[in-house]
């Protein structure tokens, strides 16, 4: 998997250490209009990744190292979903396929379990959920379980990647607040109805993290075990900087190397929350300035 | 102009007012006039003490002889039989507990400034493109080194030279350990740790970046692939108080506010895209290297800044130069004070509780022990909190590598020949020590490197 590349003797050339990690841009669509596809090479991730891990994406030299999810897994590339939020995603908006990312770290976090659990429930209602949702689904259908994926968006304009999970899922529930594809309201919506019908083992989630606080309350008065991907802000991804803590049943957790799933009904949703937007303001300086500055760093 | 046996020459700093505003170094480095004489101060002792006290040994009488001579590379490649990084422990060993501090010269006077002049004659070489030459015989034996902190580029530094094919594995995106991430540049320059990294790789040591052995490399993978292993991890993961509010916006372990700031040169922010939020007045909890250099740190974030140790400064873990730069950059020590908790308004800190301590009987470490005084809390107005109480070694790679034997702390437990319980597997560095300098761990990578030669010999 590695190339060896052994310098034999002393002097030999200078070999440059960035070299090391140069990721392709192999392609990149439209999702709608404020999601992105991104796909890059990474074979070490390509061939290590299983559903629930993560990884970190830096730019270039003077990047921020931004944790994403990954969708799937094509021989030695990797796809990612990304949300127009900030400085680096509205960036990296800026470059074409063929350009390089100077690393893309991973995979990192720890895979979910991919057992027998009988009626199992993934749903999504962000970004980086709707990777997660695909990637697990694909993974608990080979283990063996019914597979429910559910899928939550604004109004129709922003459903993705809905055909590839309907076929995909045992059974698949898209809704939009709005009502204008599929059923109105939320997936916690949904979900509560099946639960009333007692037809669900267990519920992987994630997305916006308001909604999994909704969902591991609603799941908790039924005694379903519910797991939720925490996106804490998150440098290093190897437990290294403390940031990524979090408190489950009052216990100090790093999310980069415990989770990024935990157990929703141990979560204080109201922390995580508040942690996440530790960096509010200087977001919208970087926002401000690579906007006046209207060009982006160089990239090979 | 002869030399002074009582005074040094002294190091020509930047201006206070100067580093406040920059990462720049702080010590301008001494001039050729000026090594050669501060080399010429020293007595040539006939039992050079200095010697015993460096950790690695160098042959300091002999390299500070050669300065004197003016003879730069004579000196250089003196030193580099003993140390492969003498740009970096110039720079931050704490000379004044080990060569400098039994120095003959210091009984009459100022000790003979070792550091300097080592640290001189490596910035010499480096400008001039002087370097060691030697020869290697290829050997097929390949060694995987993990880490790329002090003690894995001593490893590999040596076993390259003895013809073994040594590949580095390092999780971060660039490599150097704590002298990548943790010690700010005010200490210790990116260009001089990039050079002895690009050196690495002129060698022939490959660098990977981006593995993190234990999870998208598997120890086992390594242990197929590889005839011996080096565990360089470091002790990288944080402490924290364990008090309230410590779950607040704005409290931050040291780890974290130097890995923004070093490693994501949060302090180019916006040009870097990594933010590190300072606030107007910050405390810092500790008073060893790593929180002087988080406090330094903070004051070039425009911050004031506020040492809240449970000792006295007398007591504090920090190299001597350290603590005085520290206090010309107008950083205030508050001493003998421990923390009850973090005061936070809206999910931000506000302040700090704390209570006043006083020494009382030495403990294992031999300082006094620090005592609470009951009933003397009081609050302190802060915006951000950085917490530096030390760090322990990472549990991810402890928890993938089940077999190997550690302490309760996360600490391997090694032989003398630094050989760990599972075969062919060597360790060195604060993996082993749980925290110790970058000499020491530099000291035990090569010591290594010779264990991991008997081993793959015998
Ligand atoms: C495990 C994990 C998986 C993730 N998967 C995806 C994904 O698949 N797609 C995707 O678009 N994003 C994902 N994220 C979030 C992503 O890392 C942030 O959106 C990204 O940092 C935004 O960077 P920016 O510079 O564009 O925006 P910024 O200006 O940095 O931030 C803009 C907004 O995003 C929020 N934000 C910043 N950093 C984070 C963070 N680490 N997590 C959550 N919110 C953050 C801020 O509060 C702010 O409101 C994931 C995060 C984690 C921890
Ligand atoms: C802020 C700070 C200031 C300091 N100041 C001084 C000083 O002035 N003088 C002094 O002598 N000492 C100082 N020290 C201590 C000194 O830096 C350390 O003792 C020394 O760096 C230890 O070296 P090491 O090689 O064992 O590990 P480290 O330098 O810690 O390097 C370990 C490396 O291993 C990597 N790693 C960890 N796990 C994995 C994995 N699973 N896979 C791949 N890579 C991995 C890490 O990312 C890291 O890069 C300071 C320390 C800090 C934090
Ligand atoms: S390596 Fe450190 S202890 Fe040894 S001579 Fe140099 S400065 Fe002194
Ligand atoms: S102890 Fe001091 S004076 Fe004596 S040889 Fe060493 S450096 Fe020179
Ligand atoms: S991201 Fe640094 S500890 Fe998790």
């Amino acid at each position: 998997m590695h190339k060896d590349i052994v310098n034999k003797g002393v002097g030999a050339m200078s070999m440059d250490v960035k070299k090391n990690s140069g990721h392709e841009i192999t392609r990149k669509e439209e999702l709608n209009s404020g999601d992105y596809l991104i796909e890059v090479r990474a074979p070490l991730v390509a061939a290590k990744f299983m559903p629930g891990n993560f990884v970190i994406f830096l730019l270039h030299e003077k990047g921020e190292r931004v944790p994403m999810s990954v969708q799937k897994v094509e021989g030695d590339r990797i796809t990612v979903f990304f949300k127009k939020l900030g400085k680096t995603s509205r960036e990296l908006d800026s470059w074409h396929v063929g350009d390089c990312i100077n690393s893309v770290v991973g995979p990192l976090g720890n895979a979910i379990e991919l057992k027998k659990y009988g009626n199992v429930v993934f749903a999504s209602d962000l970004v980086c959920g709707h990777a997660e949702n695909y990637a697990a689904v694909k993974g608990l259908k080979g283990a063996g379980n019914h597979v429910i994926s559910m899928q939550s968006f604004p109004t129709k304009d922003d459903v993705y990647p809905r055909k590839e999970l309907s076929t995909m899922a045992d059974e698949y529930f898209l809704t939009t607040a709005d009502g204008s594809q599929g059923i109105k309201g939320h997936y916690t919506d949904v979900l509560k109805g099946l639960l009333d019908e007692n037809k669900v083992d267990m519920v992987f989630a994630g997305g916006d993290i308001p909604s999994l606080g909704k969902l591991s309350e609603l799941t908790k008065r039924y005694n379903v075990r519910t797991m939720v991907t925490l996106r804490q802000i998150m440098i290093d991804g190897t437990g290294m900087c403390g940031a990524c803590r979090v408190f489950i049943d009052g216990e100090m957790k790093l999310t980069c190397i415990d989770g990024p799933m935990f157990d929703g009904h141990k979560v204080n949703f109201e922390e995580v929350i508040a942690r996440l937007g530790m960096f509010k303001e200087e977001e919208s300086v970087a926002m401000e300035d690579y906007n006046s500055r209207g060009v982006c760093h160089e990239r090979k | 102009m002869s030399a002074n046996k009582v005074k040094r020459v002294p190091m020509p700093e930047l201006a206070v007012e100067e580093r406040v505003k920059t990462f720049d170094e702080v010590p301008l480095g001494y001039t050729e006039e000026q090594a050669v004489l501060e080399a010429g101060r020293c007595m040539q002792c006939g039992n050079a003490p200095c010697i015993m006290e460096c950790p690695v040994n160098i042959d300091i009488k002999m390299f500070l002889k050669q300065v004197s001579l003016k003879d730069f590379k004579g000196a250089f490649l003196t030193i580099k039989k003993y140390n492969p990084i003498p740009a970096i422990t110039g720079r931050v060993c704490p000379q004044e507990t080990q060569c400098e501090g039994v120095c003959t010269l210091g009984k009459i006077g100022d000790a003979t400034n070792i550091g300097k002049v080592e640290s001189f004659v490596a910035d010499w070489a480096r400008k001039n493109n002087v370097r060691e030459e030697f020869d290697v015989v290829e050997r097929s034996q390949k060694v995987a080194v993990i880490g790329s902190g002090p003690a894995s580029i001593s490893c590999a530094v040596d076993l390259r030279k003895s013809g073994y094919q040594v590949v580095m594995y390092e999780a971060l995106h660039k490599a150097g350990g704590v002298l990548q991430y943790g010690i700010p540049e005010f200490r210790l320059p990116r260009d001089v740790v990039d050079a002895e990294l690009s050196y690495l790789s002129d060698i022939g040591v490959e660098i990977r970046l981006n593995r993190i052995i234990g999870q998208n490399v598997s120890f086992d993978e390594l242990r197929d692939e590889y005839d011996a292993i080096f565990v360089g991890t470091g002790a990288g993961a944080p402490l924290f108080l364990g008090i309230d509010g410590e779950k607040l916006n704005g409290v931050y372990s040291a780890n974290e506010f130097l890995i923004r700031v070093n490693l994501m040169k949060a302090y180019k922010f916006p040009e870097y895209d990594t933010p590190v939020r300072v606030g107007g007045k910050v405390g810092v909890i500790g008073a060893g290297n790593v929180a002087m250099d988080a406090a330094r740190s903070a004051v070039r974030l425009g911050a004031e800044v506020h040492v809240l140790y449970r000792r006295t400064k007398k007591e504090a873990p920090v190299r001597v130069e350290e603590m005085r730069h520290a206090i010309e950059e107008g950083i205030n020590f508050v001493e003998l004070v421990g923390p009850v908790r973090i005061l936070g308004e809206e999910g931000w800190v506000k302040g700090i509780e704390l209570v006043k301590m006083k020494l009382g009987k030495p403990d294992k470490s031999g300082r006094p022990r620090p005592v609470p005084v009951r009933g003397s809390e009081f609050t302190m107005d802060l915006d951000t909190v950085v917490v530096a109480l030390g760090t322990r070694p990472n549990r991810l790679f402890l928890s993938r590598v089940p077999g190997l034997e550690t302490t309760d702390k996360g600490i391997i437990i090694v032989g003398d020949d630094l050989a760990t319980n599972i075969d062919g597997v060597f360790a060195g560095g604060d993996a082993i020590s749980g925290g110790s300098t970058v000499i020491l761990a530099l000291g035990e990578g090569r010591k290594a490197a010779k264990s991991i030669e008997d081993y793959l010999a015998g």
